[in-house]
């Protein structure tokens, strides 16, 4: 009968279709497929705010070299600046400050953090990383050796000149 | 379309020339260099971090990071690829130049090609300013002085450190021989600000020079390489490297005479590429320990 050729017919044009659309589908979507169309929308200033401060400006507030500790920078870019804390020619922690003004989601951790080192509001991430905020700025520090513990990390915290961070504009 | 940074850690071989390469001069600095390749797995080994939502949030920040002209990081990458796709043209033309020199009816070929010597001792210069400036592009000028600078230099280690061995060992011992830093310091010294305009490399890279002008920036790189030199020296001393030493550990791959040492290096100049390789290993790095401070 007409309807039951077309019928097979309409079946082997399907199976022939889907075959067809199963063997040309685009790979699965990797993870990061996402962020990259989302980060290359613009050229530029999509990662770090035009106003952010200049990473310059953070030097003169980190620890000074003590207790046998020797400071190492070794990157300072536009609201962003980090040293190597080394003893014995092995680093041991690394120090950082970020202007979170590129990096919302950063501060707004804080907004719940129950603990503070001196005056400021901190918090702790995965099992090597200590930070605080002092205004729009995040100091942080990672340990970089199992032997700098967190009460290490807080106390290099406390080391930086945090009063002179909290006056930066 | 240029590739996106996780995709070039990804597609960073596992085997192949350029790793040997790299893995038999580990003798120089021992354990320093591991070929980690696959960007997940960089941000796992750089960050000792293996919570996935973490991982997640780390890639995500260091891709917008690269992506962002501003912060230099492509800049520093096309910087890697560049001075190694250079180095293939110059090692070609090093390679017919020899051929040239052993059939005298081809001898034509002297005067259309640079003499191995004059285009190995460009490669290295070209080398060593690019790593500077890729090094400035990448990490900025650290701290507040040319001691802050030089010391933030010293911290070289792993893929970093690694590149700069092969630099001695490949670029500059093989080639050049035992005086090769002289060599390719007398080189700078011999050239004026107005010939450096003319060099279409440093053209291509001048803005990414710190300096108000060529004068200032042929200071930095005169500056620069000084610091640089006395690493090398020591380096070449402390493992008593000599052009034959570092030929006998590479014999494991290659089947070239150690007296064919130039034929050895343009060979080596155009079938590796550890610059890029290294390079995109050093940037993946840096911008996944930015990104995990920033978080």
């Amino acid at each position: 009968m007409i309807f039951r050729r077309g019928h097979r017919i309409l079946v082997a044009l399907l199976l022939s279709v889907l075959l067809l659309t199963t063997a040309c589908a685009p790979k699965t979507p990797g993870q990061f497929d996402q962020v990259q169309k989302e980060s290359t929308q613009k050229k530029s200033g999509q990662a770090v705010a035009k106003n952010a401060t200049q990473g310059s400006e953070f030097n003169k507030l980190f620890p000074g070299e003590q207790d046998g500790y020797q400071r190492v920078f070794t990157q300072e870019k536009k609201g962003f600046a980090e040293a190597n804390l080394k003893k014995g020619g092995k680093v041991m922690a690394q120090l950082a400050v970020s202007d979170t003004t590129s990096t919302p989601s950063a501060a707004a951790k804080y907004s719940s953090s129950t603990k503070k080192i001196g005056a400021y509001p901190a918090v702790t991430l995965g099992n090597t990383q200590t930070s605080v905020l002092v205004g729009k700025y995040q100091v942080k520090v990672i340990s970089k050796d199992p032997s700098f513990t967190a009460s290490d990390r807080e106390d290099w915290i406390q080391k930086f000149n945090l009063s002179g961070l909290a006056r930066l504009k | 379309m240029s590739k996106s940074i996780f995709e070039l850690v990804d597609q960073l071989p596992t085997g192949g020339l350029t790793v040997s390469l790299l893995n038999s001069l580990d003798f120089v600095a021992p354990g320093q260099w591991h070929n980690v390749v696959g960007f997940v797995n960089t941000i796992k080994t750089v960050t000792g971090e293996t919570d996935e939502d973490l991982i997640q949030q780390i890639a995500e920040r260091a891709i917008y990071l690269y992506n962002d002209r501003s912060q230099g990081y492509q800049r520093a990458m096309w910087l890697y690829q560049t001075v190694d796709t250079t180095d293939k043209a110059l090692g070609a033309a090093a390679l017919a130049n020899k051929v040239g020199e052993s059939i005298p009816l081809l001898g034509f070929l002297n005067k259309v090609t640079p003499k191995a010597d004059k285009a190995q001792t460009i490669d290295l210069a070209l080398k060593l300013v690019t790593e500077l400036v890729a090094f400035c592009q990448i990490n900025g000028i650290p701290g507040d002085s040319i001691g802050d600078f030089v010391a933030s230099l010293g911290e070289y280690s792993g893929e970093s450190l690694i590149r700069m061995v092969a630099l001695v060992c490949v670029d500059g011992l093989i080639p050049l021989g035992p005086d090769f830093i002289n060599k390719a310091l007398s080189s700078i010294n011999q050239t004026s600000p107005q010939e450096l305009e003319q060099n279409s490399t440093f053209k291509n890279i001048q803005d990414s020079i710190p300096g108000n002008n060529s004068s200032s920036k042929l200071n930095f790189i005169g500056e620069s390489f000084d610091s640089v030199k006395g690493w090398m020296g020591n380096l070449v001393a402390s493992n008593n490297l000599t052009p034959q030493k570092v030929v006998a550990n590479l014999q494991s791959f290659t089947q070239i005479a150690d007296d064919k040492l130039d034929y050895l290096a343009a060979f080596l100049d155009v079938s590796t590429n550890y610059y890029e390789h290294t390079g995109t290993q050093t940037l993946a790095r840096r911008l996944i320990e930015r990104a995990l401070a920033e978080l």
